[in-house]
């Protein structure tokens, strides 16, 4: 497991190592100056500046320098306000998106459980197939569509919920429920594949004939083996929710990194898009190694690491 | 007639002829694989209302903008904003097709539109006609998505095809390299592509192939390490068939079940992936038109003028659940085993 581990994190290293560099060179390719009225300013005053800057060292000194920095958590300054950094503005932007995000994960996963198990349970009947329909549906559909018809039809038309920005709670629950759907979705028809497989085992036979309680058999057995394969599916949904939370967050102005993001593409503040490029980078990479242990540690059986380990 | 009323005699019935040779006969016409599975997937009424659904939708894209009088890119200022009107289906109120805005007030008159002229989605705020704008986006919808599930197969089935085939030494480096480049974020990759290139059809198209090919290789390659052990391989390789025979007419055609299934869940990946990038302003640029330029530009109107996003966001979302009904069809067609 632990040669596993340091083989993942190297792989995760250099990723993120090409990924930096990446944006590196892509920020020397765009065009445009990093001060303003650039027209205005004397040669020397420009000269001064870049000197100040470092502009002047050839560019793979700048490189080292921008990757020193980088392994410091320093991504530079915005171009949107004066003397913010990148950082801080990220910094700023945590704290919704993960709330954001951590309540989609939640309800979703609950919600998507219940569907899955009361779709096997009943296996063949109408709320199997309402409950499949809807998989299928919620999985196809984009969130961002979701997200407009929550709007529309609960915000505007209803005007049971606030139609848009991130004021307390009341204000969580249409960005959550857009960015959910995808995740019960995936979860209900995952599940309730699993649980139709774990009814049909032996083992289940078994139980009923100790005269274990139906109920019993149900909770303690089927729906427990059917989790441990759920795992498997989270590393997809991370990377779901936080590409939906960058439409979502823009959709319903939520202060979040992905509404950052988005803005500042639309604005062309190239250390932004970079900074948060490289945040959400690791973060995904991150999430995906997480979930890839998680395989390991639940079920002993999936042996990531291909032979002996303890 | 019933069984009691006719008496069964003895000089009605003969003994059939035994004949040795028709004991081995076949009766039925053997079927080739592809017609099996075409046999099940006929079976699966989900699939077909995909596959019509899909059919009905590509034939609307290119008549839809025939069929209309209006240009894709005529602007007209005087005819901004239009609600829904359909000859026929304005009568019915409520399916708000009848011309009249959430105000209630007869747009089409307050505009002086004449009697005769329809605008069957309504116009945008340009005035441009929404429905010719909605089949338009969705040609180029679906242009990008086919483009890019074809870079996928050409780049995936031969990477992988090449890794799993020589395996060894030379698969150990591909698959170094493919685990690196599978680590990097789709998401971000896509990103940055298009932050330098103009986003625009080919570039988008490319950004999506850049990541999509990957999945696509993994499939072909496990395939093929499967297949290039069995039995049938060694025995062509015996009655000396060269390796370009060995993969063109026997390995590729073994891997096609899973490259279609895994294409048709690329063709959605993709129109999502356009759709993602036009609502971060990164999209289809006017005034050409995408599905997902249209519904993120009527998201900014959704409260006024709530037809704008409503439409196309309905042919996008058709076009996404036949994909996947398609996809899941052809996945238990294909392969039965491993139907749940």
């Amino acid at each position: 497991m632990s040669r596993y581990l340091v083989k993942r994190v190297i792989y995760m290293l250099i990723t993120l190592f090409i990924i930096a560099a990446f944006t590196f060179f892509l920020m020397k390719l765009l065009p445009g100056s990093p001060f303003r009225n650039q027209d205005k300013l004397t040669p020397q005053q420009v000269h001064a500046l870049n000197e100040k800057y470092g502009l002047n060292d050839p560019v793979p000194v700048q490189f080292v320098h921008y990757m020193g920095k980088l392994v410091q958590g320093d991504l530079g300054l915005t171009f949107q306000f004066d003397g913010r950094t990148v950082t801080s503005m990220i910094k700023d932007g945590i704290g919704p998106s993960a709330t954001l995000g951590v309540e989609a994960i939640i309800f979703g996963v609950i919600v998507g459980l219940i569907l899955g198990v009361a779709a096997a349970l009943k296996h063949n009947s109408a709320i199997d197939y309402g409950a499949m329909v809807f998989a299928v549906f919620g999985a196809a559909i984009p969130s961002f569509v979701f997200a407009g018809l929550l709007q529309y039809y609960i915000g505007v038309k209803l005007e049971w919920l606030p139609v848009a920005f991130w004021e307390g709670p009341k204000y969580h629950v249409l960005p959550a429920l857009a960015l959910s759907v995808g995740i019960i979705a995936q979860i209900a028809r995952f599940m309730r594949n699993e649980m139709l497989d774990t009814l049909g085992q032996d083992y289940m036979i078994t139980a009923r004939a100790k005269g274990i309680s139906k109920g019993r058999t149900i909770f303690v057995h089927a729906i427990r083996n059917s989790l441990i394969p759920i795992i498997t599916i989270l590393g997809p949904m991370v990377v779901n929710v936080i590409t939906g939370s960058l439409v979502i967050e823009n959709i319903f102005a939520i202060p979040g990194i992905g509404e950052q993001f988005v803005k500042s593409i639309n604005v062309n503040d190239y250390p932004m898009i970079m900074g948060t490029t490289l945040f959400y980078s690791a973060l995904l990479i991150f999430s995906m190694l997480i979930v890839d242990i998680l395989y390991g540690v639940v079920d002993p059986r999936i042996r990531v690491a291909g032979g002996k380990s303890k | 007639m019933s069984m009691t009323e006719k008496k069964l005699t003895d000089d009605m019935f003969q003994p059939a002829a035994m004949d040795p040779g028709k004991h081995e006969e076949i009766t039925k016409p053997s079927l080739t694989y592809w017609q099996d599975v075409w046999r099940r997937l006929k079976k699966n009424k989900a699939a077909i209302t995909g596959l019509v659904a899909i059919i009905l939708i590509v034939i609307m894209a290119f008549v839809g903008p025939a069929i209309s009088s209006h240009g894709f890119d005529q602007q007209d200022v005087r005819r901004t904003n239009l609600p829904p009107k359909i000859p026929g289906l304005e009568k019915v109120h409520f399916l708000g097709m009848d011309g009249v805005d959430i105000r209630g007030n007869d747009q089409y008159k307050l505009k002086n539109i004449p009697k005769d002229q329809y605008y069957w989605f309504g116009t945008d705020s340009l005035g441009r006609d929404q429905w010719t704008r909605i089949w338009k986006g969705t040609q180029i919808s679906l242009l990008i998505a086919f483009l890019a599930a074809a870079g996928d197969l050409i780049i995936g089935v031969t990477y992988g095809g090449i890794s799993g085939f020589f395996g060894g030494k030379v698969d150990n480096i591909m698959q170094r390299f493919v685990e690196i480049l599978y680590g990097i974020p789709n998401l971000v990759i896509i990103i940055l592509f298009i932050l330098i290139f103009e986003p625009g059809i080919l570039s988008i198209t490319l950004a999506i192939v850049i990541t999509g090919w990957i999945g696509m290789s993994r499939l072909v390659r496990g395939q093929i390490l499967k297949l290039k052990g069995q039995e049938f391989i060694l025995a062509s390789r015996t009655l000396g068939a060269s390796n370009g025979r060995l993969i063109m007419k026997h390995l590729v055609p073994n891997t096609l079940g899973i490259v279609i299934i895994s294409m048709t869940f690329s063709i959605p990946g993709a129109i999502f992936f356009e759709a993602f990038l036009s609502f971060i302003g990164l999209g289809i640029q006017p005034p050409t038109a995408s599905l997902g330029a249209l519904i993120s530009d009527g998201f900014k109107q959704l409260r006024i003028y709530p037809h704008l996003a409503i439409y196309p966001s309905v042919v996008m979302c058709i076009l996404m659940v036949s994909f996947n009904l398609i996809g899941d069809g052809l996945r238990d067609a294909l392969d039965p085993k491993m139907r749940k």
